[in-house]
This record gives C-alpha cells, structure tokens and sequence, in this order.
C-alpha cells in the first residue's frame, strides 16, 4: 500500500495480453514484487473484466488518478470500489473490441501495423495520418468498404499493403498514391470482378498483385495497367475458364513472372496465348483437363510448372495423350501431385525428355514402368507418399543423372532390397523418412554404388540393424539424419567409421546402446550432433564416454537424455563446443563444473534440477556469452546469494529471463530472479562463530578476575 | 464460464466486518462489471454436426475469437471410408501448412492422440491450402478418412487445426453420443 500512496502522479498500469493468465501475468510483470500481493486484490477487478468475445483487446491501458490511490492509502475496501466503478466507467467508453480508429498509445515510428480484425468502415487521409513511418499495413478483415482519396499521401516508406477480406465497394483513383516504392498490394476476397476496380496511380513499382478469391473471369488487365516489374500475380480461386492471346498480351512487358491459376477452372487457351513467354512459374492446380492447358502452353519457356490436384478435385486419369503439349514447350520442372495414371507405361513420359525436376507425390504408384528413355536429364524425382513394396520398383536405372530422390512417407512397408539404387551414381540427395522402412543388416547392399551421396534421410522408421561400418557405400555422406528411428548396434561396433565427411548426424530418439564407447568412431570431421532423448548409464555421463572420439564437435545437444550428473572431466575432448544443449534434464549445479575448459559458448540448461550454484562454479559460466537457465527450481534463500548477484549482474548474457523463476523460499515462488532483492547479513555459521567467541571471551573474563582476585588476596 | 475468483480474507489484522464489506464489494462489482456482457452468453454455442436416429455428434467451438460451422453428410455408426464434410469459417491464420490434432475421450480417459497433417509446403492435400489470413472459406468434399465402427457408448472429442506456429486456426469440443 505504502508504494501506491507513494506516487503523487498515480498508478499506472500497462497490460497486454489476449487471456486471462496473460494479463494477469503481465499486470504482474508491472508491478515490483513487493507490490504483487497488495495489488493481487485489486487486481482481480481487472481479471474478470471484459466479456468473453472481446478479449481481442490488444492492450489494456489503465491510469488511476493520485487522489484514488490516497484513498486507497486510507481505506483500501471502499477505494477497491471506487477503483471499479472507476474501470469500468473507462471501460464503457471504449467500444468492447473492434476500435474505430488507430490509438493513441502507438508511437509514431511504428513502422509494422498488423491492423487486422478491427472496424474501419472507411479509411481515408486522416485515418493514418500520424503514423508517417509505416512500411507494413496488414488491414484484413477490417471491413472496410471505402477507401477514399490520399489516403496514403503522407506514407513515402509503404511498402505493403494487406486489404484481403474486405468488403470494398470503391477505391478511389489517388487511393493508393503516396507511397514512393509500394510493392505488394493484397486485394484477396475483395468482391473484385473487374480488373478496372484497381486504381492504376502509383503501380509502377508493384512486384506482386495478390486478386485470389475474387469474381475475376478474365485476366484482361486494362491497358495503362504497368506490369513491367510484376513479378508475382494470383488468381487462385477465381472463375477464369479461358485465356485468349489478348488477356496476356497485357504481361508482355513483365519477366519472369510467377502466375497462379490454382482453383480456376480452365476450359480452354488461346492457342499461341503463352507464345514466346518465358515464366519462372505457373500454376494450374486442380485443373480438370491437362491436356488443354499443355496445349495451350505451346511454345512457352517455364521454370516450373505446378499441374498437382487435390483429395476434393474430381479425378480425371491421366494418359500418355495428356501428355502431348509438353513436346512443344520448354519446362524445367513439373508437379503431378495426386493424379491418378491410366495405364502408365514407359511411353506416358515420352514428352519428358527435357525435363529436370518431376514430382509425383501420392500419385497412387507401385512402381515405376522400367525402360523409360529419354529422360537422361532427369535431376530430381519426388515419389512422397506413393505405395511402394520394393525399392527396385521405381525402376530407378531410367534416371541415370539423379542428384535428387524423395522417398519420404511410402504408404506400405518399403523393403530396400539390395542395389536398387545402384545406377544411381550421381545420387547426392536420398530421403526415405517415414516410409516404415525396416532392415536388420543395414546398409551397405542396400546403398550400393551411392559413392556421391552427400544427405541421407532415414528418420521416422522401423528398427534398423546397423552393422559395423554400415555407410562404407556412402563415404561422401556429410548429413546423416536417423532420428526415431531404433537403431540397433552390437557393443563395440562403430557404424559410422569411415564417414570422414560427416558433419552434421542426427540421432535423437534412437534408443542407442550409449554404453558402447566406440560408437561414434572414425567420425573426423563432425560438428553437429544430436542425441537428444537418448539414455546413459545410470543417468550420468561418466570421464570416459563416447564423445571422446568426436573432438570436432561445434553443436552438441544431450537434452531430455535424463541425466543426473556429468563428470568433470566428461567434456574434455570437446574443446571446439560453442553450443551446448543441456536442456530438460536433472541436472543439479554440481555439473557446471563439467563446462569448466569451454569458452564463449551458448548454454542450454532450461528445465533441470538446477536449485544452487556454489560461488566457485560461478567463473564457468561467466566465461560463457549465452546461458538459459530457465524453468530450473532455483534457490532464492541467502544460501544461493552469491549466484544471484551474479545473475543480475550478467543479465545480457542471460536468456529467457521471464521464465527464471524463484522456487524457494515459498514466499517468492514464481517471483522473476532479476527482481529478487535479497539482504543478507550474517550467515547461520556467522553467528555460530561469534557466539563461540563470545562465550570464550566471557570465559576467559571470568578466569581472568578469578585469578586477579586469588593473586590480589593470596597473601590474605 | 469465467469464475470471479475473490481473494481470502487472509490477512491478519482484518476484522470480520472488513472481510464481510470486501465481500459485499467484490459482489457488487463483479456484477457491475459483469453482467451486462454476460448476458450475451460467455461460450459458443452448441451446433449439431449429424443426427441420425441414436447418434448424435454435438460441437462447440473452443477458440476464444470465433465460432465457425461444420456438418458431417451421413451418420451412421458404420462411419464410412471417405466421409464428405461441409465447413465454413473466417481463416484467422495463413494455412499454408495446417495440422489436425485429435484427442478421443471416454469416461474422462484418453483413448487415443493423434496429428495429421492436411496441409503441407510439399503437399498440399486439399484445394483450399495455401489460402490466407482473413479469407472465408467453404469447403464441402471429402475428407479421406477410413472406415470403422463407432461402439455404443458416448465419447468426447477435442479437435484443434493449427498451423506452423502453432496458431490456433480452428478448434472444436465435439461429443459423440450414440446408445
């Protein structure tokens, strides 16, 4: 109470939050500690005020006249009243969400407005006149029906402009003037149907025009409409169903521009419509009839071309004549997501010939027809989410120039078979994660030949037997990704000697026997590692361990492997750690010591057992420049004071210090560490010690006076 | 919904009349503050999504800032492979990438947890992926589930879409009533 009457000027309180818990977590936050228990009770009144809908109300701002925390000084029950009726007196004012204008609380330099969901009816040159700095104005959903002359004249720095889901009935034709390099202008779900709604003043830098959702049936822009430096236009979701050589004319002057038709259902193009163009990509996703389209892209030059449908689109089987467009254009890469093949055979790919990328994910394949020629040129092959039994199915002796293959997610058991794979020599990429791959002697015959393989995606499957040696095939391999996936390795095999090139190798949750010291043999040249949520022996990371063979190592992360303890020597080998995850374990204080020799590194001990730090393990974590300590049950008694001084003396080095929180004494659970003010006199052991020494001081006293009283009467 | 909680009278030093006159107060604020918002009822309304004889599935929406509309085409106990679905809502996040999170529930325990990802950068499943923030959307289709039977007995559902933030997009409390 005594800090409230304290301020003449009165209580000012800033919340922001969208809950309950946030606000309450953060009226906390405003207050000091000693306040928090004081303003609890009043707290409450703002805590249940607002109903339920309107909690959208970005910040809650409330300034208590002075002469109401006086009252509050003298009588704090009544003034708990006043103070109510007070709020929500304000509160009524304001409109219970959805305010009609910008407020006043945001500063001028705001230069980021994410706006959307308010009520804006109309905006116009006053609407946002203060706020001269924005570069980003995300307007969605504000329901804004006019937007009317110069509303933007002031805003030189705009660069963005969000006005998708409003229902606009006009813009006027200097609406948009102003800004001196607008780029983006999203005017999705507008109710747009002509292309003349858009003022066309002040386009000229436009880079990406955003009309998906709308009633647009023509792309026919009008013809002072500047294009030139368009380089993404969206139509998804519209209704064009034809495309004539007059509507892209108007593109002529644009390059490489991305179009999106996804959502449109295309009926038919003008032939030569796509003439000579030369996109970086266009997308036709969901069309029902392919082979109108690659007919209608005749002559065109596209760097990717998205034909994919989708579960909701009606199927339409594709065949070899669907095909028969792509013979007259130039792509260089092609989605078929989801399509079904009618007969597929080796002469379905006949116009694939030029093609560098093809992606054919849940395209219901078994297998892939062998002899398919012609496709030398093939980089990059996506088979995700098909229904494989064997890897040999896809034939993969037709790609012979591979750099890419995507695996990810068979629908049935994949069997790897042996040497399926083996053509591949130019292999640098293999992702067969998720597929419920399961293999006992893994994987030198089933990797045969990958000689070039520089990334191997195994995680997310079955059980694998990892036999000593088991990359021999792969000697490039430089990531190495088996994480949730069991891996079994008997005692002092090394699987991964040999793979000089490792850098990165991801082996989290894989149940690994850590035991077994030689398991991490012959790996020069890691630097990141993952083994996360594997188990050591009795919880502790003894001196001698299997991290001593991967002295490289820059990233190391041993969080959730419920450890207790680390040796003080444990760590030794890795001089080179600059990051190191300790996280979610149970570790107390006493392993600190284990980081003694490491240097500037970020450290990782959220969410374990941390309650005391001894002032000499202090200097180790001084010398290193990032630290989370949070969500650790930390000691805030006078025992732990040499610590905390440290802390709040480090605290730019400190991360996450909102969730640093005191667990004992109970009075100050939950109570930030940065906040905690701690007196600490003399100590218990003190005062021991001056008690002995006044109780042999009183000693010595007593036995003094005996003996000058028996020496002053002896000769009695 | 939203229960006032009153601090104790904790604190020595407070007489009883004290305690009584807070108690008093605090009453008499919540329902000054209260009452005139509450009347417009604190949670979403119930809907029916399917009834068909005994079965019957009810859903209320669990995001704070929005209701949204949902109805399954048949209902039966047999459920069948490949369901269609109707559902209108207000996008309230991008959903380039959306997951489902399922959580069944019966007598008050955990039967089943799952995710399931319906929209992804490298796959997009359904049509309507990749549509922003502040976009309606409808969709009625089919929603490639498998077939099972539901056994008798009544069940609660807790199901969140949410995207790669982990940013509420929409969630529903459903119960499953069939005896």
């Amino acid at each position: 109470r005594k800090s409230l009457v304290q301020q003449d000027q009165g209580w000012h309180i800033e919340a922001t939050g969208t809950t309950e818990l946030g606000l309450e977590q953060d009226l906390r936050r405003a207050m000091s500690p000693l306040q928090v228990e004081e303003a609890h009770e009043h707290c409450l009144l703002f805590l249940v005020w607002g109903p339920p809908k309107s909690r959208q109300l970005q910040r809650l701002s409330l300034t208590i006249p002075g002469w109401v925390t006086s009252v509050l000084g003298m009588a704090p029950r009544v003034s708990c009243f006043l103070l109510a009726v007070l709020i929500s007196a304000s509160c009524k004012a304001i409109p219970s969400s959805d305010p009609k204008e910008i407020p006043d609380t945001l500063p001028n330099t705001t230069e980021v407005l994410e706006f959307s969901f308010n009520f804006l009816p109309t905006i116009q040159n006053t609407t946002f006149s203060r706020l001269i700095n924005l570069v980003f104005l995300d307007l969605t959903r504000c329901q804004i029906n006019w937007v009317h002359e110069d509303t933007f004249q002031s805003h030189h720095q705009l660069n963005t402009i969000v006005l998708t889901g409003n229902p606009l009935i006009f813009m006027a034709e200097t609406s948009l003037s102003g800004p001196k390099l607008l780029k983006h202008l999203f005017l999705t779900q507008t109710g747009l149907s002509n292309l003349e709604f858009i003022p066309v003043h002040n386009l000229e830098n436009l880079e990406s025009l955003h009309l998906g959702s709308n009633h647009i049936s023509s792309i026919n822009f009008p013809e002072n409409f500047p294009t030139q430096n368009l380089k993404v236009l969206d139509f998804q979701n519209n209704a064009i169903h034809y495309i004539s050589r007059k509507d892209t004319h108007a593109l002529e002057q644009a390059t490489k521009l991305s179009l999106n038709f996804n959502g449109n259902d295309i009926k038919g193009i003008e032939p030569g419509a796509f003439n000579s163009k030369i996109f970086q990509s266009l997308k036709f996703g969901g069309s029902l009839n392919l082979s109108i389209i690659l007919k209608g892209l005749q002559n065109s030059t596209i760097q990717s071309l998205w034909l994919g449908t989708f579960e909701d689109t009606d199927d339409q089987d594709l065949t070899s004549d669907t095909f028969e467009g792509l013979c007259d254009m130039s792509v260089e890469s092609i989605n078929l997501q989801k399509h079904r093949f009618y007969d597929l055979s080796s002469s379905t790919f006949r116009c694939f010939t030029r093609l560098q990328e093809l992606d054919l994910t849940a395209a219901h394949l078994n297998g892939l027809p062998s002899g398919i020629e012609g496709m030398n040129s093939l980089k990059k092959l996506v088979l995700n989410a098909n229904s494989f039994d064997q890897l040999c199915q896809i034939s993969a002796a037709s790609f012979p120039s591979l750099r890419d293959l995507y695996i990810k997610g068979n629908m049935r058991k994949l069997d790897l078979g042996t040497r399926c794979l083996e053509k591949l020599e130019n292999l640098q990429k293999l992702d067969l994660s998720h597929s419920d791959i399961e293999a006992s002697d893994c994987c030198n015959l089933q990797l045969k030949s990958l000689r070039r393989l520089q990334y191997l995606n195994l995680s997310y499957n079955q059980p694998l037997g990892l036999e000593d040696q088991a990359f021999r095939e792969c000697p490039q391999l430089e990531r190495l990704d088996l994480a949730f996936t069991h891996l079994l390795v008997k005692a002092p095999h090394s699987p991964f000697q040999n793979l000089h090139l490792l850098r990165v190798l991801n082996l989290s949750h894989c149940l690994l026997d850590a035991s077994n010291q030689r398991l991490l043999a012959g790996l020069r040249d890691l630097r990141h590692l993952n083994l996360q949520g594997n188990s050591f022996q009795d919880g502790s990371i003894s001196k001698t361990n299997l991290l001593q063979t991967v002295g490289s190592l820059e990233i190391l992360i041993l969080s959730s492997c419920n450890l207790l303890s680390i040796d003080q020597q444990a760590f030794h080998g890795l001089g080179n750690v600059n990051h190191l995850d300790l996280s979610h374990n149970s570790l107390t204080g006493d392993s600190i010591d284990a980081l003694n020799h490491l240097k500037g590194i970020y450290l990782n001990l959220a969410s374990n057992n941390i309650r005391i730090i001894p002032p000499h393990l202090l200097p180790a974590l001084s010398q290193q420049s990032t630290i989370n300590l949070s969500h650790n049950p930390l000691d805030c008694t006078c025992s732990n004071i040499n610590f905390i001084t440290w802390y709040k003396e480090n605290l730019y080095k400190l991360e996450d210090l909102e969730e640093t929180m005191c667990a004992n004494p109970p009075p100050l659970r939950g109570v930030k560490l940065s906040e905690v003010k701690l007196y600490c006199g003399i100590t218990g052991v003190g005062i021991f010690f001056i008690v002995v020494f006044v109780f042999l001081l009183i000693l010595l006293l007593i036995f003094s006076v005996k003996f000058i009283l028996r020496w002053k009467y002896q000769h009695i | 919904m939203d229960g006032a909680v009153i601090g104790p009278c904790y604190r020595a030093g407070h007489t009883q009349g004290l305690c009584a006159m807070k108690g008093f107060a605090a009453a008499l604020l919540i329902w000054t503050l209260l009452s005139p918002q509450r009347a417009g009822g604190e949670a979403w309304p119930t809907h029916t999504a399917c009834r068909n004889g005994n079965l019957q599935v009810l859903y209320q929406s669990c995001d704070p800032l929005q209701d949204f509309g949902f109805s399954v085409d048949q209902c039966s106990r047999q459920l069948k492979p490949n369901l269609n679905i109707r559902f209108g809502m207000v996008l309230r996040e991008d959903i380039e990438q959306l997951f489902l999170d399922v959580a069944l529930f019966s007598k008050g325990l955990s039967i089943l947890n799952f995710s399931y990802p319906i929209c992804e950068v490298d796959l997009p499943k359904f049509s309507f992926c990749g549509r922003r923030k502040g976009e309606q959307i409808y969709y009625a289709g089919p929603i490639n589930n498998p077939g099972f039977e539901i056994p008798e007995g009544d069940y609660q559902v807790l199901l969140e879409l949410h995207n790669q933030d982990q940013a509420t997009v929409a969630c529903a409390n459903a119960t499953v009533l069939y005896s």
